[in-house]
């Protein structure tokens, strides 16, 4: 494989570190991907002082395209930026994210222009760089609650959230805490295939959801 | 949800000056003062900035009877700030009442205490606020709130920050959508259908929207010194 083939993965881990399955899809994702020949950038958000984004738009006016502050966060849109494929990993957290990862994702704004465009019938904004990513959004559950409410509210989020990234494709889905780590390497396997890195397995244990 | 005799305003901006949410939910309070209901307000953010703080939230929402939140849409979902306060939230009330999701009504158990969510985004479309108030419903009723409903708003730059009260008529759905729901919550209902419904209601076209907050993204970059471009891209 030449240099300029391989892909970039990276995987922004908003796992708190009472949530041993959530570790497993980690683990999983990481090494099917690296397996695959894919440089992943894995990243545990709740060992990184990432300061809240304070809604200042200074990304935008004042240093277009980088955060005007010095810490992790502006490092964000930076390795977002530069990625082929965009993992959020995170305990579903009444349907959203878990605060770690979203301290983070709170600073991807520096990687859309601050621009108002009509798309379809929605405005949005659109993307300052070229480079297109892919999206999978992963989360855990309760056992007992991949058919759940707060599930169904976190595939619409991702969903909502692929909207923005305009990925090639994307892919959400849950797994049940406590699920093994065969029942756990059969769902990444699954989900990595419904975005072309892999063939999805015959028996899918959770719940997922796709588009084209 | 109880009739509340007091609420506390939650403002949801991580900006740590005025803001658009803090507008928006400071009128609902002074709806809700003329109604009688009390009110007190913290700023998440800087709240949950020091322990003293987040114990003082924690404290202030275990003795509300109405939780208003008012927060600016971010990325489609709530402020980091918000979610973090959501969950300390969430894992107080179960300490102090375990099976806080109880699987049926439980007979005679007291009203619970509402939570009523205001979101608020910088695009001319309120839709984009839905699933973060589904977000807000699904915290409402698994930390043991009842939920009171969510008003969602397109086009937030219009307030600027400002009380909605200086920006004359623009807002004039905003103001009414906020009288009707205050009214009602005051008297220990939801916000009404047509409180939603006046909410999201545009002021005036998305194209001109559009057309005003892109000179205005220009002006901004002019007046900050930027010296590189609005479209560069420092990270190829």
């Amino acid at each position: 494989m030449t240099p300029q083939a391989i892909r970039t993965a990276l995987l922004l881990d908003g796992g708190r570190d009472d949530d041993p399955t959530l570790a497993l899809v980690h683990q999983a994702l990481a090494e099917t991907l690296a397996a695959g020949g894919w440089h992943v950038d894995g990243w545990l958000l709740r060992d990184e002082p990432i300061a809240w984004c304070a809604g200042c738009f200074g990304c935008w006016v004042k240093t277009p395209g980088v955060c005007v502050h010095t810490d992790a966060g502006r490092e964000v849109a930076a390795r977002v930026a530069r990625s082929d494929l965009l993992v959020y990993l995170t305990p579903v957290t009444f349907g959203g994210y878990s605060s770690e990862l979203k301290k983070a994702l709170d600073h991807v704004i520096p990687i859309l222009l601050p621009d108002l465009k009509k798309s379809g019938s929605d405005t949005r904004h659109p993307q300052r760089y070229r480079r297109v990513h892919d999206l999978l959004g992963v989360g855990t559950v309760p056992a007992g609650e991949a058919d759940g409410a707060e599930a169904h509210t976190f595939r619409r989020l991702v969903g909502r959230n692929a909207l923005n990234v305009c990925p090639t494709r994307w892919a959400a889905g849950v797994v049940e805490s406590g699920s093994g780590t065969r029942e756990v390497r059969t769902a990444v396997a699954a989900l990595l295939g419904q975005i072309g890195v892999s063939s999805p397995p015959l028996a899918m244990p959770v719940a997922l959801e796709v588009t084209p | 949800m109880r009739k509340p005799d007091s609420a506390l305003l939650l403002v949801g901006s991580p900006k740590p000056g005025a803001s658009s949410s803090a507008s928006l939910g400071g009128y609902l309070q002074e709806r809700l003062a003329a109604h009688g209901v009390a009110s007190e307000t913290i700023a998440v953010a800087r709240a949950l900035k020091t322990e003293e703080g987040a114990r003082a939230l924690l404290t202030a929402v275990a003795a509300t009877d109405l939780v208003v939140l008012s927060f600016p849409l971010y990325v489609d979902s709530l402020p980091a700030p918000v979610v973090r306060a959501f969950e300390l939230i969430a894992d107080a009330r179960a300490k102090n009442a375990p099976g806080a999701r109880p699987a049926a009504p439980v007979p005679d158990a007291p009203a619970k205490p509402g939570f009523v969510a205001i979101c608020q985004c910088g695009f001319p479309e309120a839709e984009h606020d839905l699933v973060a108030l589904e977000i807000c419903a699904n915290f409402a009723r698994a930390a043991g709130f009842e939920w009171a409903g969510g008003l969602a708003m397109g086009g937030g730059g219009l307030i600027g920050g400002q009380p909605l009260g200086a920006r004359g008529g623009l807002l004039r759905s905003v103001t009414r959508a906020l009288d009707l729901s205050a009214t009602e919550l005051a008297d220990g209902r939801p916000v009404p259908a047509e409180a939603a419904r006046l909410m999201s209601k545009p002021a005036f076209p998305a194209f001109a929207y559009r057309f005003i907050a892109n000179r205005g993204w220009r002006t901004e970059l002019k007046n900050k010194g930027a010296t590189t471009p609005l479209d560069a891209r420092p990270y190829v």
